[in-house]
Order: structure tokens, then sequence, then C-alpha cells
């Protein structure tokens, strides 16, 4: 069982900081989530974490010790690729065993038939061939074991890949955005095997994506990160309903929370775009000297109205989308603005989810009313939560 | 596209390759039909079209009052023992080019590549030199290590290419699996450039084979003689014995093509797929 301590890790590439200055605890048994967009640095952290990129600074420990200048092999972690990785040349129980052999390695394995008749003596082991079969038969890979990688499926190559890392029994599972090269069915199917290997393996998984789902699904934790930092590190359900600051605001959820402009009115509300919106508890009681403030309210607490209700937001339905279960409509509000054009939004447009089949059409004026009960303010030039 | 088209079209391509197959076999089927031609014939016209199998004496001949044996023998040796060398020297150097950032990476490259612009003529006399100093004339060995020299540069850059388009990924697999790098080249990176390596084999061998200027200066001794020179010993300047050159021309062709046939087979493309993406 495996604890892990990065201290100060960072990861300079000429002047640019892949990874800058990361310092976190993943506990024993944990399943870390790094997420972020490409480029943040989240695979540069895992894969120093596994030893095939030296760190510029800090330290790596595991359980305790420290492995940052160990080599990736003595370093007792197991790592999933993105592509996979599979020896091509090799049958799936040869990928499987691959590491197994490499435990008993010795240097005249390189002779050619010696080592040849060596490989296959330690395959054919009753503990090796017993824990390769018994890792084929959980992951349903048994009636392909004489075969070679390229006649798997992109689903059959993975689970391959993960049986590869699952016969080490390694303390720790690193995984590159493991799931990314299969199309949107077989990712959900494979996302539930994943977890449940968690739950049957134990170990502590470090699991690299950019995608938010995978994130909120998966992890016991998640660790949002932005130009080689973390932006926020905490349980999913922490960083939905708490982000720490606009960008994790903005990352997590879909469709993403609507930042609008606002001004406190020093009597426990806020005014948006000429309404006058209560704020919850430990909100409306704090009134700051700067009166302008960003307030974060997720889709689904936003309801439309019919135009010129009192205490609603006035705005022209736009698009209407309908996705099965709910309807999501997109509105331009008349005098109240945004702050999405950061990411290519329309500065003026929010989104909101309506259960059921929406009956609404474009070019409809409504009024948006806004449930404060969980909404969250954040710091206009700065982008931090207040309180 | 119709039944007919399609049928046309492979007839077309048929032909084509036999076309192709007779300019390469022609030249072949006349050396042997030549062998066994009596010396009588040789100039007739119209000239043989079919080989005279009375005359398969040549042959005997050849092995007998020749020694055909102990020269194919020789350049055998030379053969195979400049393509192991090659293969052996050029593999690591291949890798650490294609793998390793280091200072003088690029000297390293453009250097092997300069040894291609010498001509093989105008090295062989300090070569010579060389080989008288260091005790290496008339030896198989020393002719197997000059070859090599001349092999090595090209060989490299080939793997070099070969295992850039090696996935760096499945590197890194196996070394998160505990192999060491001697380990990832040759239990790893070696089965995925096969093609190339049969590729490179087949230059090696064929230059060992074929070469001539460095086996006939290095070598002296009648019993070391590859069978290049020995083939090029025939041709005299008063007379030249054609059908016995031929039938010795025949014989030194065949271990070549045996070669060829050998290695073809790995000489083709296509094992990394399927180790990474869908």
């Amino acid at each position: 069982m495996a604890s892990i301590k990065l201290a100060g890790v960072t990861r300079a590439f000429g002047p640019k900081r892949a990874v800058d200055n990361i310092s976190l605890d993943v506990k024993d048994g944990e399943f870390l989530v790094l997420l972020g967009p490409s480029g943040c640095g989240k695979s540069t952290l895992l894969r120093m974490l596994a030893g095939l990129e030296t760190l510029t600074d800090g330290e790596i420990h595991l359980n305790g010790s420290r492995v940052d200048l160990l080599p990736p092999s003595a370093r007792d972690m197991a790592f999933v690729f993105q592509s996979y990785a599979l020896y091509p040349h090799m049958t799936v129980r040869r990928n499987i065993t691959f590491p197994l052999i490499m435990r008993h390695h010795r240097w005249w394995f390189h002779i050619p038939l010696i080592g040849h008749l060596a490989k296959r003596r330690i395959e054919r082991q009753p503990d090796v061939a017993e824990l390769v079969d018994r890792t084929a038969r959980i992951l349903a890979l048994t009636p392909m074991m004489h075969q070679l990688p390229k006649t798997l499926s992109g689903g059959q190559r993975q689970r391959v890949a993960l049986g590869r890392a699952m016969v080490r029994k390694p303390e720790v599972f690193l995984m590159d955005e493991p799931l990314s090269n299969l199309d949107a069915k077989l990712r959900t199917a494979m996302r539930a095997e994943i977890i449940k290997l968690h739950q049957q393996v134990g170990g502590t998984f470090v699991y690299v994506t950019h995608d938010q789902i995978e994130a909120m699904t998966m992890g016991t934790r998640i660790a949002l990160m932005r130009d080689g930092v973390v932006q926020q590190l905490g349980t999913p359900r922490d960083i939905y309903a708490d982000p720490v600051n606009t960008y994790v605001a903005r990352f997590i959820g879909t469709p993403p929370m609507n930042l609008l402009t606002a001004e406190l009115d020093g009597r426990g509300g806020v005014v948006a775009g000429g309404a006058v919106l209560g704020l919850p508890g430990p909100l409306a009681s704090l009134q700051s000297a700067d009166k302008a403030v960003v307030l974060g309210v997720r889709p689904a607490a936003l309801a439309i109205r019919p135009a010129g209700e009192p205490g609603t937001l006035a705005g022209e339905v736009t698009l209407v989308e309908h996705i099965g279960a709910e309807s999501l409509i997109t509105m331009k509000l008349a005098s109240t603005r945004t702050l999405h054009s950061e990411d290519g939004s329309a500065a003026d447009e929010v989104i909101a989810t309506s259960p059921g089949y929406s009956e609404l059409s474009a070019g409809l004026q409504v009024g948006v009313a806004v449930d404060t009960t969980d909404a969250v303010l954040f710091h206009p030039g700065t982008g931090e939560r207040l309180w | 596209m119709t039944g007919a088209s399609h049928g046309a079209g492979h007839l077309l391509r048929l032909a084509a390759v036999l076309g192709v197959l007779l300019a390469a076999a022609f030249p072949l089927y006349w050396m042997f039909v030549t062998s066994l031609t009596t010396s009588a014939s040789l100039f007739a016209v119209p000239p043989r079209a079919l080989p005279d199998p009375s005359q398969l004496g040549v042959y005997a001949e050849a092995f007998q009052t020749i020694p055909v044996a102990r020269w194919l023998r020789n350049s055998l040796i030379v053969a195979a023992g400049t393509t192991v060398l090659s293969l052996a020297l050029a593999v690591f150097p291949a890798y650490a080019m294609s793998r390793f950032r280091f200072r003088g990476r690029g000297a390293m490259g453009l250097g092997l590549f300069a040894t291609q612009m010498l001509p093989e003529a105008m090295l062989v006399v300090p070569l010579y030199a060389i080989f008288a100093d260091v005790g290496l004339l008339n030896s198989l060995g020393g002719l197997i290590l000059a070859n090599t020299a001349f092999t090595v540069p090209v060989i490299t850059w080939i793997l070099k290419g070969a295992i850039d388009g090696v996935p760096l990924d499945i590197e890194e697999a196996a070394r998160m699996d505990g192999a060491t790098r001697v380990g990832i080249v040759l239990s790893v990176v070696l089965p995925l450039v096969a093609p190339s390596l049969a590729a490179t084999s087949v230059i090696a061998f064929f230059h060992g084979w074929n070469e001539y200027v460095l086996a006939q200066t290095l070598i002296s001794q009648e019993g070391l003689r590859t069978a290049s020179v020995g083939l090029a010993s025939f041709v005299g300047e008063l007379s030249t014995p054609v059908h016995s050159v031929m039938a010795i021309g025949v014989l030194y062709t065949l271990p070549a093509i045996a070669f060829y046939l050998m290695v073809q087979r790995y000489v083709v493309a296509g094992m990394t797929a399927g180790s990474v993406k869908g």
C-alpha cells in the first residue's frame, strides 16, 4: 500500500515551466485524477512520478522514502499509456507476462536461442502462468492470449495494457489518458472497468485526463491544473460546489457555470442587470469595500419565466438544444454582462438547463430567475472566490 | 469497376511483371546457356537458345580442376562475416543517434555520411599500407574488417531511420516493465525494425560477396582468393574460356540468390502496426 508525497516538484523546458512547484499528498488507496486542458503539465507530472521524466527541482516520496532519483523500474509503479504501447511483435500472453519475465532477467537472456527458451520457461512457470491467466480472466482476454496486438480492437488492446500493469501488482497505477483513443460508448464501459479495478485491486491510482466527466466519475480527489500549477485539489463534489476561482468554475461542469458581473447592494444581496438578488447566509454577510463582484451560478439554478416578471433578468432565447432528459437553453441577456468572453463565448450569453423537452424557441423574450442558494461570488479582478 | 476491365487491368499488370522478370532473368539464363555451349558453337548465328546437356561436365570440371569450392567458401566467409560484423557494429550507434541527444551527434552523423563520399579505389592504397603495418594482409578477417568499414556508415543511417519510427511509448513501457537499455534494444527495438535489419543485411552481404578491389589488393595468397577475384583471373589478355567463366558465374550467383530468398520475407513492413493507437 502506498502513499505519495510531492514536494515542490518542478519541471522546466527552457524558460517555460511545464510543472511549477507542485506539492501534494496522495493518500494510500486514493484515486487521484490530474485534470486540465492539454499543455497544462498533467502528463509531465505523471511522467515524473513514473521516472520517465527528470525533475528540475523538488522531491517525490513513496511511502516516506525518496524515489525521484530511482529508475522507473525501481519505483514499483505501473504505467498505462494513452497509446497502449503494447509490444507489437509479442502475443497478448507475452505482452502481459513481459514484466514478470523482466523480473527474472539475466544478461544471457540476450543470447538468441537460449534467451528465447529461458523466457518461455519463465512464462510457463506455474505461479507466473496462473497469475497471467487469472489477470486475463478478469479482463476477459482469455480467448485471445495467442493473438498479436494488431488483431485486437482498441478496447481489447487497452485491456491488455491494463493486464500488463496489473500482473506486476504495483504499489501505484499511473494512467495517462488511457481512454482517450476509444469511442464514446467503449469509453464509458472502460471507465466503469477501471473504477472496478481500483475497488478490486486496491492500490493507489493517479490518473491523467482532460475529460472532466472522467475526472468527476472516477476520482476520489481531483487536482485541476492550469499552466503547470494546481488550481484546486479536492473531492469532485468540493470542486463542483466550491470552485476556488473562475477558471475552475468554468472547467468543471457541462454546461459550465454562468459568471455574471454584479454589484453588492450593501444589504445582503447583489444587483445584476437591474434585478436585486438575495444571497444566502454566508454570502449575505460579505459586503466588501469594492462593490463589483462576479456571481457564479450553475445552469440548473437558472429558471425561465415570462418576460418582465419582477426579480428576473431580461433576456432573449437564442438557442435551444434538446439532449433527452433535459434541454439546454442559451439566452442573450439584455443588460447583464458575463465573464465568458475569455473562453470564446459571447459576453452576454448564459446557459440554463431545463428538465424534459423544452417548448421554448429562439427569439422568445423571457425573464431569467436566478436561484442563488448555491451561488458563488468571485473577485472580478483576480477571479478568486470571495470568502 | 466492371469484371472485364478488372480482368484487363490484371492482365496488363501481369504483362508488366513478366516484362521486368524477363529483363532481370534473361542475363542469368544467357549465362547458364552459354556455360553449356561448346566452344565451337559459341559464336554461332543464330545463337543457341537452349542449353546443351552434353556439356554439363564443365561444372564438374569447375570443381575438379579449378578451386571454385574454395573461392566460394572464402566469399561466403567474407560476406557472412561482413554482414554479422556490420550489423553488430551499426545497431548501437544507430540507436544512440536516434534516441540520445549528445554533444557531437550531428558531427557523428555527418562524419558517417562523409565516408561515403570517398571512392573505395582511393582508400585502397592507404588501407593497404595500414593493413601491411598491422599484419592484416592475406587474412579473410582483415578483408571482413575492410568491407565492414564501408558498409557500417550506410547501415547505421538506415537503421537510425528505422529506429526513429519505433514509437517511444513502447520503449518507455519496457523501461517501466524493468527492461534495461540493452534489453530494450535487443528484445523490443530490434524485432520491430526486423525489415530494416533484413534489408541492411542484404546490403552488407552483397557488398562482401561482390567486392573486388579490396579482395584483389589485400589478398595475394591463392588459397584465400574470393570468388570475385577468382572469376576475374580467368579473363586473360589473349583468351578467355567463356563457358568456364559462365559456369563459375552461375555458381557464384546461386548462393547470393539463396541468401536473398532467405531474408526477403522479412523485408516487409508493417511489424509495428497495432502497437499503438486504435
